[in-house]
């Protein structure tokens, strides 16, 4: 497999992704496509760039979607605990 | 110049350090020994303090540390001044009126800290992928602090923030991962010429990353979150929100477009800049609450500052001066929403009604916030706006400034609108019953005003500072 096919794997995984974050009702499925964009980017990374410097970029990468997962599952958490509900839909107390 | 390159990295390197430091002390000490639980404000407010006292006349030459990763040079010096000086204001702010429930003071400045720490290495980034994650150690905390109340305002400010700055940071992913492909190195030096090959993609990668950047930064139309982050997420945060975060999301759109003398990518800042700066004032002309308004005052700040960019070197020295003057006035109305504020959402401007006779100070203070954020000499405001839209009319962009300059009188409206409910409104029949504030966030009203008075009024020493700092762009 060439670096091209699987590069232009990840651009369409991203765009995929990032399809579904925008249309998907429910945090949680919006918080999976999040990583699934960032590691599509990853794969990205590794599939274009130059060796060891693009693999030690997404071992980083790595940290900072580990990190954003965290806060993120955080968040839904104590938010589904304050609304009962994880459809951004209903999560309306500030106006806009 | 004779000096010693080591010792300087030191001293320059200490202030980062000291703080990493004293993060970890804040969340980690108070829960071994009890007698400091409570004191964590305070320990971070010294560190932050003794930080400051690190920066001595720094040498005139630019240090590259970590093969290129930062550099260290008099114009990161005085950026660093800056965000310490945010981080301090917030701190002090936040242990006038605390925001976190009780318990949970140490996570709330360990976040602080780090943040805070995130803008330092972010404006002294000297390649993308640092910037990136820099910008990723500034966010990632600032998602947290907003939702840190675990009330629903907050709850639904901190989410909205985070789904759509964690989108952002993936298009900011994809574009570095296209330019890593396409340049050898990532160096904002690097950067500078055309790739060897395929110049499209490159271009690409470039509007991958500007757009994330952009969410960052908030310019329209990539400003969805800001008004109802800004709302929901405690004053505190909000005030720190717009004068950090704002600060870090324009240096760095500073360094990108600097790479460029024009083509596509310019054209692009000039959309986003007209965009920008014409909605986030039409906009904020509809709002009731005092915090909303002063969200879409950010946006529309951002596209000032955007066009000061436009100006080239003397427009940097411009966004140099413009940032502490902007933060000043800024951080300074937030404070006034803090002392007023009954929920978490802030008052409303009505709630501002006969504040001139009832708190004649923080009226006035309020004024001058509001005519210095409206560019009214002889504010600070009005100078910052001046220098930045001389310097792009000099680069040619008089049509960019003549929509700006519109916008910028369109924004007098609602700026005035604040003073004049202050001023000529008699007050609600059992409104504005003397809540007594604390003492210290009146302090850093004050303090604000006066700085907002004096940086205009003597405008020549933070002038200077800010023209020899963009000397070392």
């Amino acid at each position: 497999m060439s670096a091209y096919s699987l590069a232009s794997i990840s651009f369409v995984l991203f765009t995929l992704a990032a399809a579904g974050f925008l249309t998907s009702g429910n945090l949680v499925r919006m918080l999976m496509f999040l990583e699934l964009m960032l590691n599509a980017a990853n794969v990205a990374l590794v599939a274009l760039g130059p060796q060891p410097a693009s693999q030690a970029y997404t071992v980083m990468l790595f940290a900072v979607a580990a990190a954003e997962a965290g806060i993120g599952l955080a968040l839904i958490i104590t938010l589904s605990c304050a609304f009962k509900t994880l459809e951004p839909e209903n999560i309306k107390e500030l106006k806009g | 110049m004779n000096f010693d390159p080591v010792a300087y990295t030191a001293a320059a390197l200490s202030a980062p350090v000291l703080l990493v430091l004293a993060a970890f002390a804040i969340l980690l000490l108070p829960l071994f020994f009890k007698g400091l639980r409570g004191t964590q404000g305070l320990i971070g407010l010294g560190a932050v303090l003794v930080t400051l006292t690190f920066f001595r006349a720094a040498p005139q030459a630019k240090l590259l540390l970590f093969y290129g990763a930062l550099e260290i040079s008099p114009l990161s010096s005085y950026l660093w001044a800056f965000a310490l000086a945010v981080l301090g204001l917030t701190i002090v702010l936040s242990l006038a009126r605390p925001p976190a429930q009780e318990g949970n003071e140490g996570e709330f400045y360990f976040l602080a800290v780090m943040a805070s720490i995130g803008l330092m290495v972010m404006v002294s980034a000297g390649d993308l992928f640092t910037a990136f994650i820099a910008l990723e150690l500034l966010s990632l905390p600032v998602y947290a602090l907003a939702g840190i109340r675990r009330t629903k305002p907050g709850l639904e400010a901190a989410y909205k923030y985070f789904m759509l700055g964690a989108f952002g940071s993936g298009v900011t992913i994809l574009g570095i991962a296209i330019l890593n492909a396409l340049y050898p190195s990532l160096a904002f030096e690097a950067l500078r010429s055309a790739p060897a090959a395929a110049p499209q993609l490159a271009l690409a990668g470039f509007m991958l990353v500007i757009a994330g950047f952009a969410f960052k930064t908030a310019l329209v139309p990539f400003h969805m979150w800001v008004p109802d982050a800004y709302e929901g997420a405690p004053t505190q945060v909000s005030a720190f929100m717009a004068a950090a975060v704002k600060a870090g999301g324009v240096i760095l759109l500073w360094r990108i477009f600097s790479l460029f003398s024009g083509g596509p990518v310019v054209k692009v800042f000039w959309w986003l800049t007209v965009i920008t700066a014409v909605f986030a004032n039409l906009a904020a002309l509809a709002q009731s609450g005092l915090k909303r308004l002063l969200a879409y005052s950010s946006i529309a700040h951002a596209g000032y500052l955007a066009v000061a960019f436009f100006g080239g070197r003397p427009g940097f020295e411009a966004v140099l001066y413009y940032l502490p003057v902007y933060a000043m006035a800024t951080i300074g109305a937030f404070s006034v929403a803090l002392v007023l504020e009954k929920d978490e959402k802030g008052p409303k401007i009505e709630d501002l009604a006969g504040l001139a006779k009832t708190r004649p100070w923080l009226a006035a203070s309020m004024a001058a916030f509001m005519f210095s954020l409206a560019g009214v000499p002889p504010l600070a405001g009005f100078f910052a706006k001046f220098y930045a839209f001389a310097a792009a009319v000099s680069g040619g962009y008089t049509s960019l400034v003549v929509i700006a300059v519109v916008m910028s009188a369109v924004s007098v409206y609602y700026y005035l609108r604040v003073t004049v409910v202050m001023y000529m409104k008699q007050p609600a029949e059992g409104a504005m019953t003397a809540q007594q504030a604390p003492g210290a966030v009146e302090a850093v009203v004050f303090l604000m005003a006066i700085g907002v008075l004096f940086a205009g009024v003597f405008s020549g020493p933070l002038l200077s500072l800010a023209a020899e700092a963009s000397h070392w762009f």
